[in-house]
């Protein structure tokens, strides 16, 4: 029996996929971006959140039977919307299998992978195996600049993007707009180029910086030290992508 | 929303209208002395004097008349002493005139008043050796010939003010039918007004996008009014309703019951869904004002463009509009002794109780049965005797019952005064001959049962803590719940942390929750027929209950409860109607709408919506929108009965309690109605504030 470690199971996600959705978090990602937004998803164990007042453990050990029953209660309520469920994260690769045997354990629904593409490719393809849709987040091409701000190089995320492009998965590509780091007009070029011609790209999508970012540090014990000014006014470049013949979407 | 209107609204807003107010009181009671009338003359003679008393106001700028001249209160027509010993013994419903209920609008309109008057004609001769009868056919004819007076009064000044279309109008409405959706917006303005000006409060406009449309089709079939046009004047009509929101007695400001129901079915089961029902949510979405407040009655089958429309509306944060399920509502109110067609019409009163427009005299809220109360005295009385958990239910089942007794005997002395004024807008009252005080085609009394998923996490913390898995030993709990958790901080983690909630589709505690309506229809049914001819109608809403019932409320009939044993300390408030209850883990509205889904319905049917804040962000987009659309598709789907949907962001709140002065336009749901946020009490605030927000941001 496979078990996993999740952070949130969070319904009617209005922003993670098509129709109305329940996302499951996963706990543990490989990336430690200086601009993330759920901290609590980076470790892969347990911990305590306090908030004002009250305190919580995110991070709860699930089989995959388990996690699988609660989410076929709401299936039908999903499907009758146009909607589904999306894994995310952390980063759900990490816990492929558990991921696969939830998705094999659930009733016919639309299935959407929120990844950052970093995973071994036969995670990938685990996945892709069983996955209606992809949301692929894609940070930054540069190799020392995705090191410097992620702690980690990109060399398995671009080839995972290639995989997902081969495999006839629909996706959209998610960028997140930090200042001064992925909104240049170089990256945004470089993304541009790199996903033009991928077989199975709906669009791109440019997530602007959200200064609420740190607000869940303290609260997860953690320190927020951005190593950009979160000040700085945004590019929101969208004609590259147009130029490049790209439907892109500001969120 | 053109710059006419956006000027009005700005003129009401500020209140320029309140200038025209004069301190004056009527005396009404020294003739009524003098002459020596009956109570029914009296309640007659207050309307005549009333209308007498109002100024004519006739602004240049409005195209639909009648500006409050009057203050806020309603002219005495008995001595103190004499009140006192008409109305000894006696249970008087909250302030005592009729109210919260809905007139038959669509009738008074299509027979004007002078059809009106012809039926008391007819019913004269009928009745002719009836004293009681003829009395109140002639008040009721006295009110009809003074309403017709005041509007005289304003087809007169508009003639001489060179103000030849609303002379043309008031020159015919409200005495005849209304020959065009403005003359039928005229009419409806002032007969409604003379409600307020008689005492009576709460006064709902039940189905106006099916009584209002013959009038409005009429004019658009024939090319004398377009959709600007006719929405400019619905807008300038709601403005109106919006104008004397200070007089209006209520629990706090904006509580004044000023609602409408849109949608649903006709009385023949069709559709009902029109032009004006698109209408009305656009021009609400535009003003964003707190009156009307507006209710949408839904199926799994509405259409998402309806509901987007109303998603709109509910984009704008004034926590309305409020939905209800025909395929829930309907068939609850025939269990209930509604006929099919009358359940068809129902309408929805001041905050959510259903109600049919014309033939209820239902008195939709004669109080609350504690359910933390009960449940706190089964698992106080049932573990201090060593009982087991199903004598723990049986106490509960009988406190409920005892809860409802006390309310129902309370209410087996009812006393309404006569209402002349409010029968002649009634279905049959001229008919039978019988004032509405004697009763309408429907005499029910609702009872809300406040506090539900509290107490019914309080019953599965006992459950799986103390029986099942036996981590907490009864006496243990019993000390910390004296204690108020004092001194027993783990004990009461382990009863917030460790037990399932409400809330979370999980049938360990939803069990209790639907339990729990249960034991209060029981209670309800095996209560009977009360001395009005009626049943008593058990609901899900928890009115002003959520902060009453633990902090208490002078001269309240309920208990008050003191800690509970889902972890609640002593004071701490309640969920608001249908809610989780505040601070229990829930992943989402899904599941909460799954979980309030198992409430047997059928059986309580007076109304009280599951109530859900989304946050602000969720509306950015149209097609977010459309996911609130279907969001409320799927409360339906599921078989819930009626879902309360606000927008709120709780920086914008907090921000609004540190500085009211930048926010006084800042609207927000409070229970069953909306309001100023900054205008509530602040115990009002710090709820709104601290209700889950069912989190949509990644």
């Amino acid at each position: 029996m496979t078990t996993g470690i999740v952070f949130d199971i969070r319904e009617f996600a209005v922003h993670d996929g098509p129709g109305i959705r329940t996302t499951v978090f996963l706990k543990g990602c490989p990336l430690h971006c200086s601009w993330c937004h759920n901290p609590e998803g980076q470790s892969s164990v347990p911990q305590v959140i306090s908030g004002a007042g009250a305190s919580r453990v995110a991070g709860v050990e699930y089989t995959a039977q388990a996690l699988a029953a609660i989410l076929n209660r709401q299936v039908a309520v999903l499907q009758a919307n146009e909607g589904g469920v999306t894994f995310s994260g952390g980063e759900p690769l990490r816990q492929a299998n558990f991921v696969a045997e939830v998705i094999d354990l659930l009733e016919e629904i639309h299935i959407l992978l929120d990844t950052s593409g970093y995973g071994s490719e036969s995670a990938m393809n685990l996945l892709l195996a069983r996955v209606s849709m992809v949301f692929f987040d894609l940070k930054l091409i540069d190799r020392e600049a995705h090191r410097h701000f992620t702690g980690c190089d990109n060399d398995c995320i671009l080839r995972n993007l290639a995989v997902l492009g081969k495999s006839g998965v629909p996706f959209v590509v998610r960028v997140p707009l930090v200042p001064g780091v992925t909104d240049t007009d170089a990256n945004l070029a470089a993304v541009a180029e790199t996903v033009r011609g991928l077989t199975g790209l709906l669009r791109v999508d440019l997530l602007p910086y959200n200064k609420a970012a740190g607000g869940k540090y303290r609260a997860a014990g953690m320190e927020f030290k951005p190593c950009f000014d979160e000040a700085r006014p945004l590019n929101i470049n969208t004609g590259i992508f147009k130029k490049a013949n790209l439907e892109v979407h500001v969120l | 929303m053109n710059e006419r209107i956006g000027q009005m609204k700005a003129r009401v807003r500020a209140g320029e209208h309140r200038a025209l107010r004069r301190k004056i009181t009527v005396d009404v009671l020294s003739e009524c002395e003098e002459e020596g009338l009956s109570w029914p003359w009296r309640a007659a003679r207050l309307i005549r004097r009333q209308c007498e008393a109002e100024q004519v106001v006739i602004d240049p700028r409005e195209k639909i008349v009648f500006t409050r001249t009057l203050p806020a209160v309603i002219p005495p027509i008995y001595k103190p002493e004499d009140w006192a010993r008409l109305t000894a013994g006696r249970t008087l419903h909250e302030l005592g005139p009729i109210s919260n209920i809905c007139a038959d609008w669509g009738l008074v309109l299509s027979q004007g008043l002078l059809g009106r008057k012809s039926a008391a004609m007819a019913a004269l001769q009928r009745f002719a050796g009836d004293k009681a009868a003829v009395e109140f056919l002639e008040c009721a004819v006295e009110t009809i010939d003074a309403v017709l007076a005041l509007a005289a009064r304003y087809a007169v000044a508009a003639r001489r003010m060179g103000r030849p279309d609303l002379a043309d109008i008031l020159e015919r409405t409200p005495a005849h039918a209304p020959r065009s959706f403005h003359a039928a917006l005229q009419a409806l303005r002032l007969l409604h007004a003379v409600v307020w000006l008689g005492g009576h409060y709460h006064v709902g406009l039940g189905r106006l996008d099916q009584y209002l449309w013959p009038y409005l089709k009429a004019d658009l079939d024939s090319g004398r009014l377009d959709v600007p046009a006719a929405e400019e004047l619905l807008a300038e009509f709601f403005i109106a309703l919006n104008k004397d929101s200070d007089l209006y007695p209520g629990v706090q400001q904006g509580d004044n019951g000023q609602t409408i129901t849109l949608g649903g079915v006709t009385r023949a089961g069709r559709d009902a869904v029109n032009d004006l029902t698109h209408m009305v949510l656009r021009v609400s979405r535009d003003l964003a004002m707190i009156d009307p407040k507006i209710n949408l009655r839904i199926t799994p089958q509405t259409d998402l463009d309806l509901l987007g429309l109303a998603a709109e509306l509910t984009r704008k944060g004034l926590g309305f509009p409020q939905y209800s399920n025909d395929e829930v509502v309907i068939p609850g109110l025939v269990a209930h002794g509604y006929s099919l067609e009358d359940a068809r019409d129902y309408a929805v009163a001041a905050c959510w109780e259903f109600l049919i427009p014309g033939r209820g005299m239902d008195v939709v809220n004669i109080g609350a049965v504690s359910l933390p109360f009960a449940v706190d005295a089964g698992i106080r009385g049932g573990l201090a005797a060593g009982a087991g958990f199903d004598a723990i239910l049986k106490i509960t089942a009988d406190d409920i019952a005892r809860q409802v007794k006390i309310l129902a005997e309370a209410y087996a002395q009812l006393l309404l005064p006569p209402a002349p004024y409010y029968s002649v807008l009634m279905t049959g009252c001229i008919e039978r001959g019988q004032d509405l005080a004697q009763g309408a085609v429907y005499n029910n009394f609702g009872i809300h049962g406040a506090g539900a998923a509290n107490a019914a996490d309080a019953l599965a913390a006992v459950k799986r803590l103390v029986f099942d898995e036996q981590r907490i030993p009864p006496n243990e709990l019993l000390a910390a719940l004296d204690a108020d958790y004092a001194g027993h901080a783990e004990l009461r983690r382990l009863l917030a942390d460790q037990a399932p909630k409400v809330g979370n589709n999980d049938d360990q505690a939803d069990r209790y929750l639907t339990a729990l309506f249960d034991f209060l229809a029981d209670a309800c049914e095996h209560y009977g027929r009360t001395n009005r001819g009626g049943i008593l109608r058990p609901g899900t809403g928890s009115a002003m209950y959520y902060v009453w019932l633990v902090r208490g409320h002078p001269n309240m009939r309920e208990p008050v409860v003191g800690a509970t044993a889902e972890g609640r300390k002593k004071g701490e408030m309640l969920s608001a109607n249908l809610a989780p209850a505040p601070g229990a883990g829930v992943r989402g509205p899904i599941s909460a709408l799954q979980s309030f889904a198992k409430i047997n319905y059928r059986r309580v049917c007076n109304g009280g919506p599951i109530t859900m804040e989304l946050s602000d962000t969720v509306f950015r987009d149209p097609e977010s929108i459309r996911k609130v659309a279907m969001l409320v598709r799927a409360f339906a789907q599921i078989g819930c009965q009626q879902l309360q949907l606000n927008s709120l962001n709780v920086a914008t709140l907090r921000d609004a309690q540190a500085h009211p002065e930048q926010h006084k336009n800042l609207i927000v749901r409070v229970w069953g109605w909306s309001g100023y946020f900054c205008e509530l009490g602040p115990e009002y605030q710090e709820h709104i504030v601290a209700r889950h927000l069912y989190a949509c941001e990644s």
